[in-house]
């Protein structure tokens, strides 16, 4: 089966007066067809920048990636025809209303009138935009704009849909809409792009996640494998009855405010929680997040930045 | 994408860009026409009444050149604020359809303004000279085919700049300029022969001299009153240059837009 995209030893350089920042450093994977891949990673990883090449808005600096069977460097136009995106902090045009907008880009992309109006009709159903269907954007909140950007490619008939950070600043329930909606584009065997700082949204859309980090990608594949590649798979979190010390043989021990977080491995794990239970401390017992995975293949939590983030962004 | 879809394309760009903030906001069209209209006012008075034919053949071409600036402020805010560009190169719209339909959308802002000017030159003004004029077929058609280029021109040079701004605070700092050197600085609201004659070259490093010379010319010789402000029957030769000059630079322009106008970023 052909990948979606296969990336080639990507890569890519900013230059700026004083100086260089890599944003993306010989990245080479393969994204299935027919699923939603979830690019993860801090801010200024290069997320952004791999989906701003692989969606023909920047050229690389070296390297090339084939998207849907084409060359981004020279076969830009055939790409095109067939990929829609929601650019990270865009915003729709504030004086069309929902409908309008939907509409209007539509037909922007060629698509017949009456085609257009059952799609349109079909999205705003189902992203939960019937109450504002024909009020402007411009009196939208932040979170049904963002949604309306979304409804935008989804009622496209792109085969390949790029969506980097979609849910960013919208409350828990319209996240959850826009997740149901990715949900549906891939039922339709189209492929998503996805990027995201929140862990939960990539693990919960993502049939296969890559991790960038300061423009390396650091490991790919499936949750459950990349999951089974950390070496202390069990979250263990105590109360502050335990000190450190006395925690340290057993694993790598996080600080939290009223006790700690122990990463360990399943043995150590069942003794740490016995050892609890018979001291009568609170004891809760689970595996790693994603969060806690980056945290242990990275080294640094997701929130901090890097260098190449105002490049990136 | 086919002729058809490329054509649905430009009409759904122009109703986007054009037609949709015109009517939710219909004071977008008063900031067309102001600063025409004040240039047109102070000529009016200052001449008292004389240049007339002047006011307002200028107060045509600053209205079809403010499309220029204009398509270069929405390219930006549309890049850099909305992020709509990014949508749009993602998509299947090629750049010249884009551009076209932005351009187009600038002209649809610019048509009352240029309804309000060729209203103006047919209204006879006791004691002004140069009004009341009556269009010749030629006339018409000089008139018309200057503005369509000069619309072109503007419209290319405001792309192809566009694509090299950061932020929408660029062209607060160009559009002025630009105005500046094509339409106040230049004779365009005055007779050409109002600068020395030393210096009248420098008059004709601006192609907006050139068209201000095609619309003068349509303009006056055909004025039923032709009075101090009109100039003489053209020269075959003039009219040359100046089409020349105005498809010159036109081609020239659109071959930059096509070369170095960045659609994807490098």
């Amino acid at each position: 089966m052909t990948p979606a995209i296969s990336s080639q030893h990507l890569s890519k350089t900013y230059k700026f007066k004083g100086g260089s920042v890599q944003a993306l450093d010989d990245v080479s994977f393969d994204i299935p067809e027919g699923e939603t891949y979830g690019l993860i990673g801090r801010n200024g990883a290069g997320k952004t920048t791999f989906l701003r090449i692989t969606g023909t808005l920047l050229m690389p600096t070296s390297g090339t990636a084939l998207v849907l069977g084409f060359d981004i460097r020279t076969e830009e136009r055939e790409i095109r025809k067939r990929i829609a995106m929601v650019p990270q902090e865009s915003r729709p045009l504030y004086f069309a209303t929902t409908e309008q907008l939907i509409d209007g880009y539509l037909e922007m992309r060629g698509m017949e009138r009456t085609e257009t109006r059952r799609r349109r009709n079909d999205v705003i159903d189902e992203l939960g935009l019937g109450d504002v269907r024909r009020r402007l954007v411009s009196r939208l909140s932040g979170g049904q704009r963002r949604r309306v950007m979304v409804a935008m490619v989804l009622a496209s008939d792109a085969e390949f849909l790029f969506l980097d950070e979609p849910t960013t600043g919208l409350d828990p329930i319209a996240r959850r809409e826009v997740w149901a909606a990715i949900g549906h584009a891939t039922r339709d065997r189209r492929t998503v792009l996805l990027t995201t700082h929140y862990l939960d949204e990539a693990e919960a859309l993502s049939a296969h996640l890559a991790l960038l980090e300061a423009g390396r990608l650091r490991v790919e594949g499936s949750p459950e494998s990349i999951r089974a590649r950390v070496q202390l798979p069990y979250r263990v979190t105590l109360d502050s009855s335990w000190s450190a010390e006395e925690l340290a043989s057993y694993g790598t021990v996080a600080p939290l405010v009223n006790g700690h977080l122990l990463f360990t491995r399943e043995k150590e794990a069942r003794e740490i929680v016995q050892a609890a239970l018979k001291r009568g401390s609170q004891v809760a017992l689970s595996p790693v997040t994603l969060e806690d995975i980056f945290l242990q293949l990275v080294g640094r939590p997701l929130d901090e930045e890097t260098e190449a983030q105002v490049e990136e962004t | 994408m086919s002729e058809r879809n490329r054509l649905r394309s430009f009409l759904s760009i122009v109703y986007l860009n054009g037609i949709l903030p015109m009517r939710s906001q219909p004071l977008y069209l008063v900031n067309t026409i102001a600063s025409p209209l004040a240039f047109l006012f102070f000529v009016y008075v200052a001449s008292h009444g004389a240049l007339l034919a002047f006011g307002i053949t200028g107060g045509l071409i600053l209205t079809i050149l403010t499309t220029g600036t204009g398509i270069q402020s929405d390219l930006v805010h549309y890049k850099q604020d909305l992020k709509f560009q990014d949508v749009v190169v993602a998509s299947p719209v090629e750049a010249p359809v884009y551009v076209a339909g932005m351009a187009f959308s600038e002209f649809v802002y610019a048509v009352p303004g240029l309804a309000l000017f060729i209203a103006l030159s047919l209204v006879r003004i006791p004691g002004a000279p140069a009004s009341g004029m009556h269009y010749t077929l030629e006339g018409s058609l000089t008139l018309f085919g200057t503005l369509v280029l000069v619309w072109a021109f503007a419209s290319a040079l405001g792309f192809t700049i566009a694509t090299y701004f950061q932020d929408i605070r660029e062209t607060f700092v160009f559009s002025p300029l630009l105005s500046l050197i094509l339409t106040t600085v230049p004779p365009v609201y005055y007779p050409i022969q109002y600068i020395p004659a030393d210096l009248r070259w420098a008059a004709y490093l601006s192609p907006t001299t050139y068209a201000a010379d095609l619309v003068h010319r349509a303009l006056c010789t055909v004025a039923s009153s032709a009075g101090p402000s009109c100039y003489e029957a053209p020269s075959w030769s003039a009219t040359a240059l100046d089409w020349g000059v105005l498809v010159g630079l036109t081609a020239i322009l659109f071959f930059l837009a096509a070369t170095k106008a960045r659609w994807r970023e490098p």
